[in-house]
């Protein structure tokens, strides 16, 4: 069989694999929803004041940006599991009993990602014909200049995406849920990096192309020439805006991208670069060998105790007569009562069980920077951190049934959906109370009552968030990316109405937040409900 | 203490009938259930844990029907699945308690009830060492483990050793027969030397369908004087297997010992005593072509 045969068979299954779930389906239809919102003004690409006539040029250039925008950011959470169901499934260990190699291996499960990526890409290009057909100030169609910015940005930043999602996979620190909050802030970065010039004299230095991956930086700025040369008091101004807050009240002629030598390698690059981190990921694919993993446990198991190897005695006779002799006590009828606080402290137990030292000690160090700061400052500068920092605590509520296979061994005890699900909550409430609980006793202290609602409301409302992510999602990734932009553009930022820690005066709804938590629970739990075949 | 499997019946999507019209009554004993894979045995297991929904039919227990009041049995159920995950950091206690915690009971009554369960399935040594760097036979001994936490009245165990070696699978049959006093176990395998040692019934099942349920003794009788042990050169294995039905081959120094299943021997075998697995094979065989054998069970 010829290597491109392998190749083709192994994006093929993974293909099939991935479009027979319905995890493929709720893709596409991000896709078409982006779409949507670009058809209602509450996506919007604008200039200052502007946006494009709805033509051809202006419609494939917006969806073009939404594809490499949007689509690389969700799109690595969506793709970010090729390797990890070959491992769950034992897949991976059959795989790696044959004479593939580690680097055809991770260029066929980046290429696989492509795919998948590809037809989120394709359901927006086909979305795009149809808003451009029947949209209600459209122009006439012109095909390939709707279609060649779409396919051409899109395709181009979801394969870097897809190549990323694979090396994350495969570097052992990246692999959970660090990795997934750290690609957010790589795809920020790199986002940033293709930025044009504010202005539209500015030159972008000859390699912005190369190092634009998302291609923002290339269109914006042909953009922002051709409106300067129609509107001189232009001022420069850009964004790829979300909302809708300030539609744009003028229009101007787009008349599509100049698609120069520079323009195109700029497309190129990050096809190679994909193809690169691809191979790259091959350096750190442990090949499904679980040796890896048992290493580093064997190390830790070494530490704390030395133990008989395999629990068994040398001697199986003697074995057969402890059998033998082993006695269990009668249980009393009455046991087993709903002992719902000893449920609590087991929850929490397992959610901080397996922190090394060096993670308390920074939740300390942050807890007391919450106490001894200045409130304002404890609350605007150091609270986001504090609760950014459980972020992985949290993320793996509600999830943990399904990650590790024990929802048999805990849903077949009584009444366990509803008491595990609040001790669950309960246990990620604890925590967010405690690692930010350095600036409630601020606020207590200066009796700022309102301040103290707002931070309530949060802790409420985070662990709410979390558990109804990961009981409807059964994984961590989406609280973990959701919560990581939020936490971004919200808190971080003090935007007012979407910083739920209520990092300023004023800054938050404490009521809608704690509303809202009460909300997320009980879909949480319609969430469990609706996961088990029996409850 | 009843538990009444009464029409049971269980479709998955595309038409696949994993369980079909299944009905059985259990009381206090081990029940063996045997079936080659796929015959149902997990899905009615799953049901019975009330984990499953069953399509059609009710499963009763103690006259409540547990699809309208699953906690009825949950108090009281011990679950064994045929595959289950541990938390990998967590270490044997600390698994024990979270799930004595989940099935309700109190710290001291867990604490005293894991150490009993530790020193029974030979853990103790190994009970502060992180599940993560468990063997697959120290995982399943966990699992066996958690099954009896709350002294269940209805022990579920699903496949329950397979990943153990000899001398645990015999101490685990062991162990089930010392439980069975007092409480309905249900052993679903497939393997017959485990129902052999331990069950006080055995259901058959194949293709989601009941296909005998009787007493070791009474499906043992059900093939007596229809077994034959014949001595057969290796050449010839492969077409005495196309003419007769076999249930077992030992390969030893004059050819090989085959045990057949007939109302006829073949010529030149001479008759041998009946065990388990030769009733296990013809009760089978039977559901398969019930025309190409006399007699039923």
């Amino acid at each position: 069989m010829t290597h491109a045969r392998v190749l083709y068979q192994m994006v093929r299954a993974d293909f099939l694999e991935r479009v027979r779930r319905t995890s493929f389906l709720l893709a596409l239809g991000f896709s078409l929803f982006l779409a949507y919102a670009v058809y209602t003004g509450e996506v919007a690409l604008q200039l200052d004041d502007y946006r494009g006539v709805a033509n051809s040029a202006w419609l494939g250039s917006v969806i073009g940006l939404v594809a490499s925008v949007w689509v690389s950011l969700i799109g690595f959470y969506i793709v970010k599991n090729a390797v990890e169901r070959d491992r769950q499934t034992r897949v991976g260990q059959i795989l790696a009993s044959t004479p593939l190699s580690k680097a055809f291996y991770t260029l066929g499960k980046a290429l696989s990602n492509f795919v998948v990526l590809g037809a989120m890409v394709l359901v927006l290009a086909l979305a795009a014909v149809v808003i451009q057909l029947f949209g209600r100030d459209s122009r006439g169609m012109d095909l390939l200049t709707l279609l060649t910015p779409i396919l051409l940005f899109g395709m181009s930043a979801v394969a870097l995406s897809a190549a990323l999602a694979v090396l994350f996979e495969t570097v052992p620190g990246l692999r959970g849920g660090v990795g997934n909050v750290v690609y957010f802030f790589v795809w920020m970065a790199l986002i940033l990096l293709g930025v044009p010039p504010a202005l539209p004299k500015a030159q972008s230095p000859y390699w912005a192309p190369i190092v634009d991956y998302t291609g923002i930086g290339t269109l914006m700025g042909q953009m922002q020439r051709q409106l300067h040369a129609i509107d001189p008091l232009y001022k420069g101004g850009s964004s790829l805006s979300v909302g809708g807050l300030n539609p744009p009240t003028k229009t101007f002629l787009w008349n599509g991208l100049d698609w120069n030598a520079a323009t195109l390698l700029g497309r190129v690059a990050p096809v190679v670069a994909a193809l690169l981190l691809a191979l790259l990921a091959a350096l750190f694919f442990d090949r499904f060998d679980p040796a890896r993993g048992k290493l580093r446990g064997a190390k830790k198991a070494a530490k704390s105790k030395s133990v008989v190897a395999d629990g068994l005695p040398l001697n199986g006779a003697a074995q057969l007569a402890i059998a033998s002799a082993a006695h269990l006590t009668p249980l009393a009828k009455s046991e087993g009562r709903n002992r719902l606080p000893a449920l609590i402290a087991a929850e929490v137990r397992l959610m901080l069980k397996g922190k090394r030292m060096w993670w308390y000690v920074i939740a300390a160090g942050l807890w007391v920077g919450c106490a001894a700061s200045p409130l304002e400052v404890a609350r605007a500068g150091v609270l986001p951190f504090a609760w950014i920092w459980p972020l992985l605590l949290w993320s793996a509520m509600g999830t943990r049934e399904n990650q590790f296979t024990t929802g048999a061994l805990v849903f077949s005890a009584p009444n366990a959906v509803p008491r595990q699900l609040i001790a669950s909550y309960a246990a990620g409430v604890i925590v967010a109370a405690a690692t930010g609980g350095g600036v409630a006793i601020r606020m207590l202290v200066a009796a700022d009552l309102a301040g103290l609602g707002a931070w309530a409301a949060a802790v409420l409302f985070i662990p709410a968030l979390a558990l109804v992510l990961g009981a409807w999602s059964g994984g961590g990734k989406a609280f973990e990316a959701l919560y990581t932009a939020w936490w971004y553009v919200g808190p971080l930022h003090h935007i007012r109405g979407v910083d739920f820690m209520g990092t300023t005066a004023g800054s938050s709804t404490a009521a809608g937040y704690a509303a809202a938590a009460l909300l997320l629970v009980c879909v949480a739990y319609a969430g469990r409900k609706h996961k088990l075949a029996l409850a | 203490m009843q538990l009444s499997i009464r029409d049971v019946t269980k479709k998955y999507g595309r038409g696949v009938v994993a369980l079909r019209n299944f009905s059985l009554e259990l009381k206090p004993g081990v029940l063996g259930l045997l079936g080659h894979n796929g015959a149902g045995k997990t899905t009615l297991m799953s049901i019975l844990a009330t984990i499953t929904r069953p399509s059609g039919g009710a499963v009763v227990w103690n006259g409540v029907d547990i699809a309208c009041d699953p906690d009825a049995l949950r108090r009281v159920l011990g679950y064994l699945p045929q595959d289950f995950g541990v938390y990998p950091n967590l270490n044997a206690v600390e698994f024990l308690e979270y799930l004595a915690a989940v099935k309700g009971l109190d710290g001291a009554t867990a604490r005293r009830r894991i150490e009993e369960l530790l020193e029974l399935v030979n853990l103790t040594d190994a009970r502060k060492r992180p599940l993560g760097g468990f063997s697959g036979g120290m995982r399943q001994r966990i699992g066996i483990a958690q099954a009896l936490l709350n002294d269940p009245e209805l022990l579920i165990v699903d496949e329950p050793t397979a990943g153990l070696d000899p001398e645990e699978r015999v101490r685990f049959r062991n162990l089930l027969s010392d439980l069975s006093g007092e409480r309905i176990v249900i052993l679903s395998t497939h393997i017959v030397s485990d129902v052999e040692a331990t069950a006080t019934d055995i259901a058959l099942i194949a293709k989601g369908e009941l296909v005998a349920h009787a007493s070791p003794e009474e499906l043992v009788a059900q093939v007596e004087g229809r077994v034959w042990e014949w001595v057969v050169p290796s050449a010839e294995l492969n077409a005495a297997r196309e003419r007769y039905l076999i249930s077992s081959t030992t390969r030893r120094s004059d050819g090989v010992h085959v045990r057949v299943l007939g109302e006829e021997p073949p010529r030149g075998a001479i008759k041998a005593l009946a065990a388990l697995e030769d009733a296990y094979f013809y009760c089978l065989r039977q559901q398969r072509q019930p025309l190409a054998m006399e007699a039923g069970v």
